[in-house]
């Protein structure tokens, strides 16, 4: 491997790690405040992707005004989703993973008959191509790392700065205290839901310029989101971002150097040796 | 009495209908069954909907006739079709429903790694199968029912030929292939086949279904100054991306898919501009012959949406029709008998099933195949090709 070929897999690698952080944000905020892994994400992302689909593209509407619509539709589908699934069975982690698995199989099905069977484009948002150190980049997935940046810098901001954030940490840290100091367990949990429901929306929403669309599109990210969270250590925000960073690292530059199939075992190899020296992952405290 | 004999009459009535609707009726003994397992949803739709669609409308024709005459009896065509998503697991269980539940004979399964997983359940239950599918060993002496219904890539490759000729500026090809059975055959076809024929192999890749990313399979693949790329075995839309990416990356040269593709699904993922020059197999928008016109016309009017994928994908029901005519029985052993032999018209010509000298059986279809060039978004016909083998 050149060393300009280096140079173009690690732009490339930072690329694709930009967009799987974007994909694991919303997983391991949920993980992180309720200790459930949302099998929905993948669905959500989908529903996200289509709502720029229909909005922006067929619609006409400015993408960035569909791309909030699809964070507050689906934000709101995660409050009700708290409401009717997780409240009722009072916050079962296995119940809980089994009915959100449930409700992305509906999801999923729902898919073709209301989309259609073929594969769905969205035109480009941003346009052109920009030379970074070598390798071509198209416009649009550049953009993806200030708009990762944005949402990663406000999802702190809310979590650390605000009321409703404090009451998010407080429960994550004891939801009995929480309670007895007068946090609404049950609004905080609905909140939660809502955001990270919104934030796999967004990461659909931005994906679906650059990639084409389906009802199973959101299966392959939900994986890379899954190994992401289990590498940064689960419910780390920074473990996200990190473990994003490395895994799109690992998938360019092995890739390229030796193909895809190594870099797909690499990937896991780098995991399950990571995990025998810091089960918890990079950022991720036992519990 | 009144309510007791209106229910007495109301009971007549349900059971008649029950009767007249139910499989061991008469009626429905006059019907010929034939199941088709195919990609109705998911990445290969583009391939499965048009393979269910052409052959309900020939049936439909055929019926509208009068139905198929078989040993002096007419008999109803129905199409009974699955969707099995290109998932290997969907595959098998909608072919077994087909055989041991609908008690369906004649089967079109679309899908090389799914007709692979059903060989043996055809070959013991003697079904005949008429696949669109690549898949090395699928046309072979152990599968006597099988009936390969599309050109493969042995027959395929013969337009490299055409482009040695035609393009002798393309020297260097990079090869990329779906990760599975339909892939790794159809890679190692076509890349011994361009090879003989002087130009360098400079990438062979491998690919996951489910990829979206191509970025780092390209920049290897690109790192090895390529003039084309043959994107082999892969759907519409996993080409629609990699012609995208590759674009975008820098890549000025062509690219040909010598499976099957609409190629107006790649140019609406890739920008129509990306994929002009593309050339492609079995899938033609223009000219088309009078023929093809007159079906095209009769395919909107059913469908509601033409499909050029239709054209070549009508070949299992016209195979199927042509077989049973000729050898008047519905015993799948003696249709296959005829299909070894029987000449028919299918929508590009003069269709048969050959290939001995090359698959050691003759159960692959030949015919003139039509190869097109993406020319101002449109995939335009620029030659139809023999098979190398007959």
């Amino acid at each position: 491997m050149t060393a300009a070929l280096l140079v173009q897999s690690t732009v490339i690698g930072l690329s694709i790690g930009s967009i799987y952080i974007l994909m694991a944000l919303g997983l391991t905020l949920m993980f992180g405040m309720m200790h459930i892994i949302n099998f929905a994400h993948g669905a959500i992302y989908m529903l996200g992707a289509f709502v720029i689909y229909y909005v922006f593209f067929q619609w006409g509407a400015p993408y960035f005004a569909a791309l909030v619509l699809a964070m507050l539709l689906l934000g709101a589908f995660g409050y009700l989703v708290e409401r009717s699934i997780y409240r009722p069975i009072k916050g079962g982690i296995e119940p809980t993973l089994v009915a959100l698995l449930a409700l992305t199989t509906l999801l999923q099905a729902a898919g073709y008959p209301v989309f259609g069977t073929l594969d769905k484009h969205v035109p480009p948002v941003f346009s052109g191509t920009r030379n970074v150190l070598g390798v071509m980049i198209s416009v649009e997935r550049l953009m993806i790392i200030p708009i990762a940046g944005v949402l990663v810098v406000s999802l702190y901001l809310f979590i650390n700065k605000t009321r409703m954030g404090a009451a998010m940490r407080a429960i994550e840290q004891d939801k009995e205290a929480a309670a007895l100091q007068g946090v609404n367990v049950n609004v905080v949990n609905g909140l939660a839901f809502a955001v990270g429901f919104a934030l796999a929306a967004a990461a659909g929403a931005l994906m679906a310029p650059i990639f084409k669309l389906d009802p199973m599109m959101g299966e392959q990210p939900l994986l890379k989101a899954f190994i992401i969270i289990i590498l940064g250590g689960l419910g780390s925000i920074p473990g996200a971002i990190l473990g994003g960073l490395i895994l799109g690292l690992i998938d360019s530059i092995v890739a390229t150097a030796l193909g895809a199939e190594p870099a797909f075992l690499l990937s896991f190899v780098f995991i399950i040796l990571l995990l025998l020296f810091r089960p918890t992952g990079l950022f991720g405290h036992a519990p | 009495m009144k309510p007791w004999r209106s229910l007495h009459w109301s009971t007549l009535l349900i059971a008649a209908v029950l009767m007249a609707v139910s499989p061991g009726s008469a009626g429905a003994a006059d019907v010929i069954k034939f199941g088709v397992a195919t990609p109705l949803s998911g990445p290969a739709a583009p391939w499965g909907i048009p393979h269910k669609g052409a052959t309900e409308l020939i049936f439909d024709e055929i019926n509208a006739q009068g139905g198929l005459e078989v040993g002096g009896k007419k008999y109803k065509l129905e199409v009974v079709a699955y969707d099995h998503k290109y998932v290997i697991a969907e595959g098998v269980a909608t072919v077994n429903r087909l055989i041991s539940k609908d008690g369906v004979h004649f089967i079109s399964v679309l899908g090389g790694t799914v007709v692979k997983a059903i060989e043996e359940t055809v070959n013991e239950t003697r079904t005949l199968n008429l696949p669109l599918a690549y898949a090395d060993g699928l046309v072979s002496p152990k599968n006597p029912y099988t009936f390969h219904s599309f050109p493969s890539p042995p027959e395929t490759v013969t337009f490299w030929n055409w482009i040695k000729q035609n393009h002798p500026s393309i020297k260097r090809v990079a090869s990329i292939t779906p990760n599975d059975d339909t892939g790794w055959w159809s890679l190692k076809v076509e890349t011994n086949y361009v090879a003989k024929l002087g130009y360098e192999v400079v990438a062979r890749e491998f690919f996951e279904r489910p990829v979206t990313d191509f970025n780092p399979l390209l920049l290897r693949v690109l790192a090895q100054k390529p003039d084309i790329i043959s994107v082999l075995a892969a759907p519409a839309g996993s080409v629609g991306l990699i012609v995208k990416q590759a674009r975008v990356l820098g890549f000025k040269g062509r690219f040909i898919h010598l499976g099957q593709m609409d190629t107006s699904v790649v140019a609406g993922i890739a920008g129509k501009e990306n994929v002009e020059g593309t050339w492609v197999h079995g899938y033609v928008q223009t000219p088309l012959p009078e023929k093809i016109k007159s079906w095209q016309a009769r395919y909107t009017k059913k469908h509601g949406e033409w499909n050029a994928t239709s054209i070549d994908f009508a070949n299992p029901a016209l195979a199927f029709v042509a077989a049973v005519k000729k050898a008047q029985s519905l015993d799948p052993k003696k249709i296959a008998e005829a299909l070894s032999t029987v000449e028919f018209e299918n929508l590009w010509g003069k269709a048969h099933f050959g290939g001995k000298d090359y698959y050691g059986i003759g159960n692959q279809i030949i015919y003139p195949m039509p190869f097109s060039e993406v020319k101002d978004g449109v995939a335009q016909l620029v030659v139809q090709l023999k098979p190398p083998h007959n």
